[in-house]
Parts: structure tokens; C-alpha cells; sequence
């Protein structure tokens, strides 16, 4: 780690103002990626922005159909929020299925989108849901805020408050997890919502992304049974140690039939 | 007042400490007036080093002293030579050992091999620095697979060794296995990889090493698993008496092999205490470990297996590669050569063997012992061969091997491979492990599987492994005044409970409260020989030390006794904790007795306080042979390749057992490494650039709690061996014997009716799902 300057603003605008100020300045949420990249000497901010101490970014409530998240809420909160759990409950088992017990007592919402990581669990959530994102300037819809690989629509130095929510009718979400980290080798969320049915991928492209054909099948038939036809192809799926291009378009297939198979 | 008998389960004295926190590593260890070092490591697998320019570097804020290669060279000091038991060729000339120094000398040859030393007032600035070094590499053509740098035109890793060859070794009788080949009913083969794994220990490599000018005597806090046998090995690089060097290992987290070396580090900080005049520590990153960490495993194998017409087993035939890195290390010749042969055939009846095997050098980190270190591979070799054979011959696995295992009454019997089995009954213990894992449930059980989509497999492995490391080992007994007493011990524990285990041995053996003895090892200081941790011989040599002390003490007391009972020595029972006449029925406890040898008053005139006092020396003649057999079911989810292993049976025959919790630990233990090595774990460079892919534990798989079965565990204590006085067989490394095969024949079976008959391990789910769609095809 090379050295930085830490701060701890207690309000929005303060954070805002910090950040234009500073030379290379980078938001700390809960560290949980930022700081293993700079013990690694990958990142080297002048300043750390720790945004642990503002009000605005905390906290879950449910308001009608719609779950609201602050970006500073832990995996952990989520998991146990009695208001997720009511609302969406694929969402909350998703977030207790992150990492382990210590991540998840410190890694958010906001960390986790704002990074993008493709083989992010939070990211096929929001996307199937629908859901938007809430900066102190503009509301976002997920599809249109993950752009590529570890990018968003996030302007420089635009912060995430909050994380809107709609509730589906159902939902469900089923991961293959790597081997070895655990993150999404291919995570599946499949949601019906009012728009119809909403299928989200990630873990298997550089960016999470709507599996069209899939939604297609299963609009008129919800079933696991609708996606028999259903092939998933290779193409521009992502290719490690783990797994190939050819692995992943199988996992895609059968973690779709069994979200499918848990949601209905 | 606690006593405690042989065999009870003694709760882990150390525990408590290591559960709070309250462990003195070597990092928690300081000094005043500390300077860090940090160790710039090749990025390449294979580059000649040009000009290295220190000069920006050297003027960073807080750096001291920056050694190169040029710079060690120019100090006149030795290379670290292998201390590997095999030593020549099967032609009886030396084996090929290239000089191996601390830092690379013209070349890096690995990624990760130490190229320049930065010493510097903080961790901060070391490393700072570090990134400032200059050096010219010009990168070469690198070797990473065995079986391409043994082949013709393959890069020569150094210039003076031919292909890549450090030696070749052959065992047993090669023209009996032979006929025994020609005259067959059956020819099974099969070729299979040990791959190259690392321990990962929890607590990374790290030392402290400090010079006194004024005694001109160096000290080492170091996180090793050998004191001694590095001490001499370090001396011997700074042309040093191992007296002038004090080598201590503080609480070490785990060790598996991996803190076994001579590593390149502590030279290093040695030479830059002393020149410096300061104290210097450098402590290793996680994902300097995966590259600086001592590898295991890494064979390729052609395994041959002839049966007769009855599958009868006639003879074994086993030819490796064993991959030992870029240089010779420690004792990396020693595993693919004696290390993997003695055990080869497992607890099965051979009328002939034969073994041989050539070391190669690959631009890798070097190899050196993983727990088992050779007895793990050849358990793996000889059981997937064997369960090939069944089903190639239609005979059902648990039948062939069961009409093939040494009968009870073939013991004592030395293997064709030299293995002096002198106890056990294997028929016996793999009927145990039979009955214990409810095979008539079995079918209820995959059709349960079935439904849900599964497909469930079941395999048993028997092993047959043995001890190894030092053959000697010292234990020192110091009394003092307020009643307690110190045991010192030259083995060492990096985590087995040592504490608990030896000091168990010593109460029980004198009658005493195990509270009052506290617990050295690994201090040159306080114990004149130390084997360190290796080859599960704590109990086996270390053990048996204590008891020979224990029994010199015993009769030393008798004396006393008998001076305090106005007796003679000769009339002295000692039994419970006490000294009777066995005319008289008059007694005196062990403790008043130990009171009195304090006491000139009240000892006989011959004898001075302190007199109990005791150190004795063990050595076994005999290697020991564990043995036992492990059993596994499993469930795959064939369309994700997902296995979970459901069901883990296992009967050890390990002797005597001390203490029955910390044996169980070591066969959990032994097992969540050996399933990592069957379904998980894997160091892979990339075979073009020589990097390490498997960098972190992002890539690299280990085992996790969930990763584990319930494990059900018996000991059979009814073959105590006569090799040691304890009667014990070794206990640390058989987990990973018996479980990669258990888990990995499991696996196979679960897919035999997909026609899947082998998959190279770790079984990774896309290797299965793989495996599965190509049957198919
Ligand atoms: C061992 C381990 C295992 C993990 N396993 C999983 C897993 O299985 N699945 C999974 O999805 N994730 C996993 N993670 C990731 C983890 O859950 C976090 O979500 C992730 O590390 C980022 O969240 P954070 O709060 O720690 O963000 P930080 O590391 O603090 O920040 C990440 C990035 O987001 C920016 N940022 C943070 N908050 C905001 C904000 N409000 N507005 C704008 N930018 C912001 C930061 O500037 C930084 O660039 C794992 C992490 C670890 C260390």
C-alpha cells in the first residue's frame, strides 16, 4: 500500500466537495475491494473518502411495492432485513450468499455496483429487477448503469445514495460459484415483474446482461420446462481457469432451470 | 490435580492461546531499532539478469541496504547444498545439482526467485525501493511441464546439466516384475498426474534475525518447522559454526512441509543484520507465499498393474517424472525417487515390484516435502490402478481388493520394495471401514440421489504409508523448586498440540499433575539435537524420547526413594505416582521424591540436587508403517459437474493412540488437504511464460469447512508395533494418503454408467461436466 490521506465526511455535499479538491481521490465504502488492490499496489489514491459517516446512504425501508437500500448497507443487513426478506426474498438470500461472514459485514450495496465486478452476485439483481439507481443528481435504471466491465454510468466523483427496488410477483436467484473466490462463476436472477419476466446473467460476460431469448420463452410459461428449446450460445461469454465459454453457456442454462424451477 | 492416563483426550493446552489471539508469532515479535526487509522477486520464469542499478533506489527515503546477486557472490559465501537421502544416480554417479544461493546469480530461473535484497527503516520503504530496482532481464525461452524439458530441444534451465536431468532411481526387482509382466492374465495401465499443490499454510513464512557484535553471535526467530537442520544449513552458507547462530521458532501457523526448507530469506537477513548492526525482519505476502512457498506432489505417472486369471495380484510395475522445480531445494530430490517408492503397492500382497523414476528441473518453484511427500502419491497411483483393474476385469472394487490386502498372518513381511511391515491387520480394518459405511443402505441411498438428480458413487481406499524425517530426537527434563518441571523437546509442533500430547506422555509416565510441566521446542538452545516437525514422527522418535527420559528419571528416583525409606533401590516398585518397598509396603510419592532430589540433605551422598534433571536420546532403527483405510461417498450433480462428498468412513491402525482427540484432528486435517488435492486444488504456471496462473486465493481452490463431510473416525489399537516403546505408527501425513483416492474413485464411480473411467485431479466440476459430454460423444 502506498500512502493516502483518509477522510470521513459526514455529508453528502462534504464528500462532493472533498472529492473535486482532492488529486486522486477514491470513495471507501467497505474496503472490501479497494483496500486488497491497494495492499497489492494495483491502486494508488492520493485520498480515501470514506463515506461510512453519512446518514443519507444508510439504512432499508420498504414503502408500498418498493424496497429501498442506502448504498452503505452491508451485505449482512440486507440478508437479515426483515423488510427484504418480506419484499424480495431472492434478494436478501442473495446478499447472505456473498463471500463470507466477514465481507459481508463489510462490503455494500453501493461498493459492490459502483465496482461492477462481472462476476458480482448484487449486479444480476438489479437488472432483473428493474431496479434504479439514486445519485444525489439522477435516477438511473440499472440496464442503463452498467455499461462494461468493472464500468458504470457513474460520472466522476458521483456518488450512489441509494438503490430502488420493485418488488416482483416472484423471484429467484441461483449462483455456480467459482471454486476458488466464490464470486459468480454464472449467477441467474429470473424475476416476474410487472413488466414480464426480467432474466439477468452474470458472471459469464464481461457485464452482467438480459438473457433475451430466455425472457422470450418463459413469458408466455413460466416454467422450467418453457426453456426445453433453449440453447445458449458460447459466444462472447468469458473464458478462465475455471471455466470455459462453453462451461458457462451450459451453466447459464441449467441455473436458469433451477431459478426458474425456485421462483414458480 | 490433573492426571491424565495414555490414550485419554486430553483437551489442547494451547488452544487458549491460539483462540484469543494471545500466540507469539514471528510477526508479533519486535525489536527496538527494527529495519524491514522486502525481497524484489523475478517476474520472469527464465531471464539472464544484465546491469542492476540500485542507485535511484538506494537513495529513497529510509533505505539501508540493498544486496544483489553480484553483491552475495562477492561475500564468498556457500551455496546451500540438498540434503535429499538419494544422492546418485542408478548408474552410481552424483546426481546433477546446480548452486543454489539466496539470491539468483546472473539468472532468475522462477517467478518469484529472489533477485535483490532491500532493507529499509519500514515495510513501506523497503518495498518502495524495491520497485525502483533496476534491472536488465533478458527474458529466455522457459519450461514449465516435466515431460517437454526432459524432451529433445527443450531450454536448457543450466547450462551444465543436460536435459534438464538431476537424477534417476530404480527399486525392486526389475527382471521378476518383468516375467511376472510377460506371464500375466491381465495387464491393466493406466497414466496418471499427482498435481502440484501448496500448503498455504495460515501463517505466511517471516523472520527476525539479530546480531550481537560484542559475542558476535547471530539469533533467528524464524517461522520454520526445523531448527536444527537450518541452523547447520544456514551456518553453512555464512561460513559460520552452528554454535554462532541461535535458531528459534516462536508459534509457527502451520507448516505442512512448506516451513521445512533451508529457504533463501534468512541467509539473507542474517548477512543484513550483521552488516547493518540492526535488528532485520521480513515477512512474506499471501501471494508471495504462492510463489515462494516450497510445491508438493507434481508426478506423472505410468502405473502397471498384472493380475492373473483369478485378479490375483502378480506384480507392480510404477515409472515417474517427478517435477523438483529449478533447483535441488532442501530435499527435492528425495519425493519421486526413495520418498514415493517405499510405499508403493499399498497394503496389497506383491510378489514383485518395480519402481523407477527420473527427477527433472522445470523453471518452477522448487519442490520440497507436502505432508506425505511420496506416500500420498503412490497411495493415489496403486489405488486408481487397482480400481481401474475392477472394472476393466468386471470384478466389483471392494471384492478385488479385499482378496488382494496382506493377510494378518503374512506380517511381519518386508515389502518388495523393502518395507518392513511389522503389524497391523488390514483385512480387519477395511472390513471395519466396510461395515461402518452402511453399504446395505446403499442402494435406498442412490436412489434417493437419483430423484433428485443426482448421481451417487461410493469407493474405499485402504492405505498403507510410514514415517519419516529424522531417526533421533532428544527430550530434556528440568525440575525446579516450586514443584513444576520443563520438558524440552527437539521435534516441533506447528499446530498438532504438542503441548498437550508430550507433556501427557511425561505426567503419565511419572504419576504427575500435567499441569505443573511446560512444554520448549524448537530452540537450539534448549535442546543439543531437534528433528523438527516431518514425516509424523513426533509421537514415533519424539514420544518415545520422553518415555526413555521418563524411565531414566524413574530409576534415578528409586535411589532417592530408597535413601528416604531407608531401602535399597532394588526393592523399589514405582506404580500411580509413587515409590513403595515392596518388602516393607512403605512408600513415598514421586513428588516428595522430586522435593528431595532437590535437597542435598536429603539425597544420598553420591547424588546432588538437581540430579533428576535428564535428557535422554531416542532413535528408531525401523521406519514405522501406518496404516488404515478410508472410505468415501459422494454425489455429482451431472449437469454442473458439482461434486459434494456426502459420507467419509475411516479406521486408522496407528498403534497406540496418545490421545485420541489430537489423532482425530490429524486425520481431519490430513483429509480436508487430501480432498483439496482430489477435487480442488492446483499450482498451474502457464506453460508459454512460465507465470504462475494460480496466484492467489482467488484462483487457487483450497478446501472450506462446507467443502467438508462429517467425518466418521475410528482407531484400531490392537497392532501396537514393537519399533518404539510407545508402540506407536505415525499419525500427521495418512489423511492425505487415503483420502484422494477414496474421494477420486468415488467421483468415477458415481459416473461409470456415463462411461467416464478417469479424470486427471483436482475433479473440478467443468473437468466432470466435461468428462461426462466427451463420454458421450
Ligand atoms: C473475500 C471476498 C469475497 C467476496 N465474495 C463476493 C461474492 O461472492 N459475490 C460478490 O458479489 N461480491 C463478493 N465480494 C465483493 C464484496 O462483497 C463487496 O461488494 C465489494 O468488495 C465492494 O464493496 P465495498 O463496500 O467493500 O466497496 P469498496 O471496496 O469500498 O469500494 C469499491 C469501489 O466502489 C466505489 N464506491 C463505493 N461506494 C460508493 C458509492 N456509494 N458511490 C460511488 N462509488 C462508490 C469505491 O470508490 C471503489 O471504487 C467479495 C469480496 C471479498 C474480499
Amino acid at each position: 500500500m502506498y500512502e493516502f490521506r483518509y477522510h470521513r465526511p459526514e455529508t453528502l455535499e462534504d464528500a462532493a466537495k472533498l472529492f473535486s479538491e482532492c488529486g486522486d481521490p477514491l470513495f471507501l465504502a467497505g474496503g472490501q475491494t479497494t483496500l486488497p488492490v491497494m495492499k497489492q499496489r494495483l491502486a494508488s489514491p492520493s485520498d480515501l473518502i470514506d463515506l461510512g459517516r453519512i446518514p443519507e446512504l444508510r439504512g432499508i425501508s420498504l414503502s408500498g411495492d418498493t424496497l429501498t437500500i442506502g448504498a452503505m448497507t452491508c451485505h449482512e443487513d440486507v440478508a437479515r432485513s426483515a423488510d427484504a426478506k418480506s419484499a424480495i426474498p431472492a434478494l436478501a438470500g442473495l446478499a447472505g450468499d456473498i463471500g463470507d461472514p466477514a465481507v459481508r459485514s463489510r462490503g455494500t450495496l453501493g461498493g459492490s455496483i459502483a465496482n461492477n465486478d462481472p462476476a458480482a452476485d448484487y449486479t444480476a439483481a438489479l437488472v432483473a429487477l428493474g431496479a434504479s439507481v439514486h445519485t444525489p443528481s439522477r435516477v438511473i435504471a440499472a440496464e442503463d448503469f452498467f455499461t462494461g466491465m468493472f464500468e458504470t454510468a457513474l460520472e466522476e466523483g458521483e456518488m450512489i445514495v441509494k438503490v430502488a427496488f420493485p418488488a416482483p410477483r416472484s423471484a429467484a436467484y441461483v449462483k455456480f460459484p467459482n471454486p476458488a473466490s466464490r464470486y459468480a462463476t454464472v449467477g441467474v436472477f429470473v424475476a416476474g415483474t410487472r413488466e414480464g419476466v426480467r432474466v439477468a446473467v452474470t458472471g459469464a460476460g464481461p457485464c452482467v446482461f438480459r438473457a433475451g431469448d430466455i425472457e422470450a420463452a418463459l413469458e408466455g410459461d413460466f416454467s422450467a420446462d418453457a426453456l426445453r428449446g433453449v440453447s445458449v450460445s458460447p459466444d462472447g461469454l468469458n473464458s478462465d481457469l475455471h471455466a470455459s465459454a462453453e462451461y458457462r453457456a451450459n451453466l447459464i442454462g441449467v441455473m436458469t432451470r433451477r431459478a426458474v424451477a425456485r421462483a414458480s | 490435580m490433573e492426571k491424565y492416563g495414555i490414550g485419554q483426550p486430553v483437551r489442547r493446552k494451547e488452544d487458549a492461546r491460539f483462540i484469543t489471539g494471545a500466540g507469539t508469532f514471528v510477526d508479533d515479535i519486535t525489536r527496538e531499532n527494527l529495519a524491514h526487509a522486502f525481497v524484489l522477486r523475478s517476474p520472469y520464469a527464465h531471464a539472464d539478469i544484465g546491469r542492476i542499478d540500485t542507485s535511484e533506489a538506494m537513495a529513497m527515503p529510509g533505505v539501508l541496504a540493498i544486496i544483489t546477486g553480484a553483491d552475495w557472490i562477492a561475500e564468498g559465501f556457500a551455496p546451500m547444498p540438498t540434503k535429499s537421502a538419494v544422492q546418485t544416480k542408478i548408474d552410481g554417479s552424483k546426481l546433477n545439482q546446480p548452486p543454489r544461493h539466496p539470491l539468483a546469480i546472473g539468472r532468475a530461473r522462477y517467478v518469484g526467485e529472489p533477485v535483490a535484497f532491500i532493507v529499509a527503516e519500514t515495510r513501506a520503504q523497503a518495498r518502495d525501493a524495491g520497485e525502483a530496482v533496476e534491472v536488465d532481464y533478458e527474458e529466455r525461452e522457459a519450461v514449465t511441464d516435466p515431460a517437454k524439458a526432459i524432451a529433445p530441444g527443450a531450454p536448457r534451465i543450466w547450462d551444465d546439466i543436460e536435459g534438464n536431468f538431476c537424477l534417476d532411481f530404480e527399486l525392486g526387482d526389475r527382471q521378476a516384475t518383468d516375467k511376472a509382466f510377460e506371464d500375466a492374465g491381465h495387464v491393466v495401465t493406466l497414466e496418471l498426474r499427482n498435481q502440484r499443490v501448496t500448503a498455504v499454510p495460515i501463517e505466511p513464512r517471516g523472520a527476525i534475525a539479530e546480531y550481537d557484535s560484542a559475542t558476535g553471535r547471530y539469533k533467528l526467530h524464524n517461522a520454520t518447522q526445523n531448527v536444527h537442520a537450518n541452523r547447520a544449513a544456514f551456518a553453512g552458507v555464512l561460513n559460520i559454526s552452528p554454535d554462532e547462530l541461535h535458531h528459534i521458532a516462536p508459534d509457527v501457523g502451520g507448516g505442512f512441509g512448506a516451513k521445512n526448507s533451508g529457504y533463501p530469506e534468512p541467509p539473507l537477513l542474517l548477512h543484513a543484520a550483521k552488516k547493518l548492526g540492526r535488528p532485520v525482519k521480513w515477512i512474506n505476502d499471501r501471494n508471495e507465499s504462492f510463489q515462494s512457498d516450497t510445491h508438493g506432489r507434481a508426478q506423472d505417472s505410468k502405473v502397471e498393474l498384472a493380475l492373473d486369471e483369478d485378479g490375483k495380484f502378480l506384480a507392480l510395475r510404477t515409472a515417474t517424472i517427478g517435477d523438483i522445480g529449478a533447483y535441488c531445494w532442501t530435499i527435492g530430490p528425495f519425493t519421486p525417487t526413495a520418498g514415493s517408492a517405499r510405499t508403493q503397492g499399498g497394503p496389497y500382497y506383491f510378489p514383485a515390484m518395480y519402481y523407477t523414476s527420473r527427477a527433472v528441473f522445470t523453471n518452477t518453484m522448487p519442490l520440497d516435502p507436502y505432508r506425505g511427500a511420496g506416500r500420498p502419491e503412490a497411495s493415489f497411483q496403486i489405488e486408481r490402478v487397482v480400481e481401474l483393474a475392477a472394472r476393466k476385469l468386471g470384478i466389483d472394487p471392494v471384492e478385488l481388493r479385499a482378496k488382494n490386502l496382506m493377510p494378518a498372518d503374512s506380517l511381519p513381511r518386508k515389502t518388495p520394495m523393502g518395507l518392513d511391515v511389522d503389524s497391523g491387520d488390514f483385512p480387519k480394518v477395511f472390513g471395519r471401514t466396510l461395515e461402518m459405511s452402511d453399504r446395505a443402505g446403499y442402494a435406498q441411498r442412490v436412489e434417493a440421489s437419483r430423484e433428485r438428480g443426482l448421481r451417487r458413487g461410493f469407493a474405499i481406499a485402504p492405505y498403507l504409508e510410514c514415517t519419516g524425517g529424522s531417526p533421533k530426537e532428544f527430550a530434556g527434563v528440568k525440575f525446579a523448586k516450586d514443584g513444576t518441571l520443563t520438558l524440552s523437546v527437539g521435534s516441533q509442533s506447528t499446530g498438532m498440540g504438542h503441548e498437550t500430547s508430550m507433556p501427557q506422555i511425561l505426567a503419565a509416565t511419572l504419576g504427575l499433575d500435567i499441569a505443573k510441566i511446560s512444554y520448549v521446542q524448537a530452540d537450539t538452545q534448549a535442546t543439543p539435537i531437534g528433528g523438527g516437525h516431518g514425516g509424523s514422527r513426533n509421537l514415533e522418535v519424539g514420544g518415545s524420547a520422553v518415555v526413555t527420559a521418563a524411565n531414566e528419571i524413574i530409576g534415578k528416583a528409586k535411589q532417592i526413594a530408597a535413601h528416604l525409606l531407608n531401602s535399597s533401590a532394588e526393592d523399589m516398585s514405582f506404580a500411580d505416582g509413587a515409590f513403595a518397598d515392596v518388602k516393607t509396603d512403605q512408600s513415598v510419592s514421586i513428588e516428595d521424591v522430586i522435593a528431595a532430589s532437590l535437597e542435598q540433605a536429603r539425597l544420598p551422598g553420591d547424588m546432588e540436587p538437581g540430579c533428576l534433571d535428564t535428557g535422554a536420546i531416542f532413535e528408531r532403527e525401523v521406519i514405522s508403517c501406518p496404516n488404515g483405510c478410508h472410505a468415501a461417498e459422494v454425489e455429482v450433480d451431472p449437469e454442473t459437474g458439482a461434486v459434494q462428498v456426502v459420507g467419509y468412513w475411516v479406521v486408522d491402525d496407528f498403534g497406540t493412540i496418545i490421545n485420541p482427540l489430537l489423532a482425530e484432528g490429524q486425520v481431519m486435517g490430513g483429509i480436508a488437504q487430501g480432498l483439496g488435492q482430489a477435487l480442488l486444488e492446483e499450482i498451474i504456471y502457464d506453460p508459454e511464460s512460465g507465470q504462475l496462473v494460480t496466484g492467489s486465493l482467488m484462483d487457487y481452490a483450497l478446501p472450506r469447512a462446507d467443502d467438508l463431510p462429517a467425518m466418521e473416525m475410528e482407531f484400531f489399537e490392537d497392532a501396537p508395533t514393537a519399533k518404539n516403546p510407545l508402540g506407536v505408527k505415525g499419525a500427521g501425513e495418512a489423511g492425505c494418503c487415503g483420502a484422494p483416492p477414496a474421494i477420486v474413485n468415488a467421483v468415477l464411480d458415481a459416473l461409470a454408467g456415463d462411461g467416464v473411467t478417469h479424470i486427471e485431479m483436482p475433479l473440478t466440476p467443468q473437468k466432470i461436466w466435461r468428462a461426462i459430454a466427451e463420454a458421450k460423444t
